[in-house]
């Protein structure tokens, strides 16, 4: 009887996953309108009339390129740059950034399209978040922390340090592997940043955050720091640790080591017979 | 007053031979395993000589045992302070080259080579790396090489010896040697037990025996440190420190430990000692003068009522006690006074205990008629036509010891921590038993002679017999009077038999498995 018990613990466990699969999926596909899209992948970089972000003001794009054009961009913007197209270059050197590859179907590109040519389509996506009020000094020690790693993401991401560096007294030694985010306040604007964090459209961060969303308020965090970070950078110049740094971890290493030889110099290193051994004679 | 029993060695060394048997016998049983094949549970050194790990008697090298401070006494390498502060980093350890690299040869390239010009030989490999090495070191290296300057002149005993004294030791016509079978002393104040941070080594309770426990060792070798004798060995395969077991399995059975059981020599004995637990302390703190007589104190007479008593307040089976007061070593320990501890000093009262060699006698060479003497030897007997005698009888009776080829004092820090009276007392005994034999069998000793020598040392002729039946006669159950082990009365100190009673008969040592999975 046990063990048939068992068995329907395991189906319902199993109905269960595959259910909340579904009505994830069904979640997914609500979010298809072309304004949520928008929201999702674009407007962390462009606005549609409000001025350019990370990338253009896509504002009469559709009129500016073809759509033939805009599909293989988005889907692959540095395969249209290599390929030599003039446009391509053009922009790229322009806004000293390649545009993230979008994973979207050619379905999703003409819905955001068709949305961004409805009159007025674009503002209100791009202008959800406009009104955040300023934040308070323990908002931004707050994001100081969050982005160190003292405080950790509520919804379990890793923390900023570990791939990024900020510039500033108080951040020390963070990560080389992705943007230096010092300027960042200034290079995205307040917008900018706050839809990268909720929506990270870089595909080595939207996987770092894959379901481990940033919370409203550790954003707004987070963005007061950045800002502070970008503002103080203007006025002084932290130090820059180079190669003292790696200096010192040499000193550090020959200090350590000389403490434990110190400590270990009456440790018997040797054979008692190491002397008769250095005399006998070796075959090769 | 809190008696234990304790089972105790003596090692005859006039007897032994040093022809290893013990060594292999103990090796075949036990250490023949990965990651053991370095060690020797037992072995025998050649005296003098570095031994093995070479100069493992050099604490200022090896740092173990314990040395008194003030009243009480501390480990030399070990302990708690010591101990903790070097736990990662045990200064003190002998490497594999201290004891030596083992090795094997490739027999198999003997048979198996192509023809060829030359004789294929079987190259010697590493028994640890596998690699072909170059000897550099065996277990007994320096096997009778008694006056090298390498080893034997390298002998930590020799220290103390003035220079003419160590000179005068190694001349061609006075050198000699004599051999040292060791093995763990299963110790009352055990080194190696106090100094494990683990708490894995422990004196068996009902026979004393010194034990790792393999399953709470965790490698921290201080062990190997502590132990002033380097008889407790790290096993660099299994990760855990092993030591001589004496066999307990065998003794358990009744059967004498291996290495005992096969001493082609005869020169060793095993029996119960019965001893006074609460004075451990007391004794092993003792001045170095004293320890000697104080040790040979804490050891009771097992005919003594009260120590009866005690013992059996103890839980101390009847059966053990019999032994007790059969036992040889008893006997040549205390009785007679002709066993002592190899290396009192180190303070951790040992358990096994040696008669101390009388060496090769001095001997003269004189001039003699044989005449008489060829005539009555028969037509096959090979007869010499020079006239000299190989005389081994002496004009003045203790003569000979103090002309013994070594000084008293090598032998003294030895086995009486310097004291030299004690190993010629021992000496002189061995000496008058030997006398005393002689009157009886060859006859060139006069009976006042003889007698004179046994009152000098305090036997009776009844004694000296009993000393010559033990050491030359003895069968094997006058060697090894081993008690009954009474495993169960042990278990019992543990858990609960009742506990197990009803649910076991047929049993597994591992559960078996549970029907349906
Ligand atoms: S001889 Fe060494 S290993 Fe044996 S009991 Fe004594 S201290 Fe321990
Ligand atoms: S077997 Fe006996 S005689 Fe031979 S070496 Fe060992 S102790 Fe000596």
């Amino acid at each position: 009887m046990n063990n048939w018990g068992f068995a329907n613990q395991k189906t319902i466990a199993a109905i269960c996953v595959v259910s909340w699969g579904l009505i994830g999926s069904n979640w997914a596909l609500a979010q298809d309108s072309g304004k949520e899209l928008f929201q999702q992948r674009c407007a962390a970089c462009h606005t549609v009339g409000e001025g350019r972000r990370v990338g253009p003001d896509l504002v009469g794009v559709n009129d500016r390129r073809s759509a033939s054009w805009l599909l293989k961009f988005i889907t692959a913007s540095q395969s249209v740059i290599k390929s030599g197209d003039p446009t391509a270059i053009g922009l790229f050197k322009e806004y000293q950034i390649v545009m993230p590859d979008q994973s979207l179907s050619g379905e999703q590109i003409k819905v955001i399209l068709d949305y961004i040519k409805e009159p007025g389509g674009g503002q209100e996506a791009s202008a959800v978040t406009a009104t955040a009020p300023e934040a308070t000094d323990q908002e931004i020690a707050k994001g100081q922390d969050l982005f160190q790693g003292k405080i950790r993401f509520s919804g379990g991401g890793p923390s900023c340090i570990s791939c990024h560096n900020v510039k500033n007294e108080a951040v020390f030694g963070g990560g080389i592997l992705a943007k230096e985010l010092t300027t960042v306040y200034s290079r995205v604007g307040e917008q900018g940043l706050r839809a990268i964090l909720t929506n990270p459209p870089f595909p080595v961060m939207k996987a770092a955050f894959d379901g481990k969303p940033i919370l409203d308020d550790e954003t707004h965090a987070l963005v007061g720091f950045l800002k502070l970070a970008d503002k103080e950078n203007a006025f002084h110049q932290p130090r820059e640790y180079g190669w003292i740094m790696f200096g010192s971890g040499c000193v550090g290493v020959i200090a350590l080591l000389s403490f434990y030889s110190f400590v270990g110099r009456r440790r018997k290193k040797y054979s008692v017979n190491q002397e008769i051994y250095d005399r006998q004679i070796r075959s090769e | 007053m809190d008696i234990r029993s304790q089972i105790s060695m003596v090692f005859h060394l006039d007897k032994c031979i040093g022809c290893h048997t013990c060594s292999v016998a103990c090796k075949n049983i036990w250490t023949d395993r990965k990651g053991a094949e370095y060690m020797w549970w037992n072995n025998v050194e050649t005296k003098p000589g570095t031994g093995y790990p070479t100069k493992w008697e050099d604490q200022g090298i090896y740092h173990g045992g314990w040395e008194k401070n003030g009243d009480g006494i501390s480990l030399r390498g070990a302990g708690k302070r010591k101990g903790l502060l070097n736990i990662f980093h045990n200064p003190s350890l002998p490497v594999i080259d201290d004891y030596y690299e083992p090795f094997t040869y490739k027999y198999l390239d003997l048979i198996e080579s192509a023809a060829g010009d030359d004789q294929p030989t079987a190259r010697p490999v590493s028994m640890i790396t596998g690699k072909p090495i170059d000897i550099k070191m065996g277990p007994n290296w320096d096997d009778d090489l008694s006056g090298t300057p390498d080893y034997a002149r390298n002998d930590p005993n020799l220290k103390k010896l003035s220079a003419a004294e160590q000179e005068a030791m190694f001349q061609l016509e006075r050198m000699a040697f004599f051999y040292l079978p060791r093995i763990c002393n299963h110790c009352l104040n055990p080194a190696c037990v106090a100094s494990c941070p683990s708490g894995a080594i422990y004196k068996r309770g009902e026979d004393g025996v010194v034990l790792i426990n393999q399953n709470v060792c965790r490698a921290w070798r201080m062990c190997v440190t502590a132990c002033p004798y380097k008889k407790s060995y790290y096993n660099w395969h299994t990760g855990k420190s092993e030591k001589c077991i004496l066999c307990y399995p065998r003794i358990e059975a009744g059967y004498a430990p291996a290495c005992m059981h096969s001493c082609v020599g005869r020169i060793r004995y095993l029996g119960v000692i019965l001893y006074d637990a609460d004075r451990i302390h007391e004794v092993a703190s003792a001045s170095e003068g004293e320890l000697i007589n104080r040790h040979m104190d804490i050891l009771v007479d097992p005919f003594d009522p009260t120590v009866i008593a005690s013992a059996k307040k103890n839980g101390i089976a009847d059966s053990t006690i019999q032994a007790a007061q059969n036992s040889p070593t008893y006997k040549f320990v205390k009785e007679w006074g002709l066993a002592l501890p190899l290396h009192a000093e180190f303070r951790t009262l040992p358990m096994l205990f040696y008669v101390p060699p009388l060496l090769p006698v001095m001997a003269t060479v004189k001039e003699v008629r044989n005449r008489k003497q060829t005539e009555k030897l028969g037509p096959i007997s090979k007869v010499w036509d020079n006239d000299w005698l190989y005389d081994t009888s002496t004009e003045e009776i203790w003569g000979t010891i103090d002309q013994a080829r070594f000084p008293l004092k090598y032998l003294a820090n030895m086995f009486s921590a310097g004291d030299e009276s004690k190993i010629k007392e021992r000496l002189k005994k061995l000496m008058a038993v030997r006398i005393y034999r002689r009157w009886k069998t060859v006859g060139d000793i006069t009976e006042k002679k003889a007698m004179d020598a046994l009152r000098e040392v305090g036997y009776t002729p009844e004694i000296a017999d009993n000393v010559y039946y033990l050491t030359s006669l003895a069968k094997f159950d006058d060697r090894f009077v081993i008690p009954a082990a009474h495993r169960e009365h042990a278990i019992e100190m543990l858990e609960f038999t009742g506990d197990k009673k009803g649910s076991t008969g047929f049993g597994f040592k591992e559960d078996t498995m549970k029907r349906g999975l």
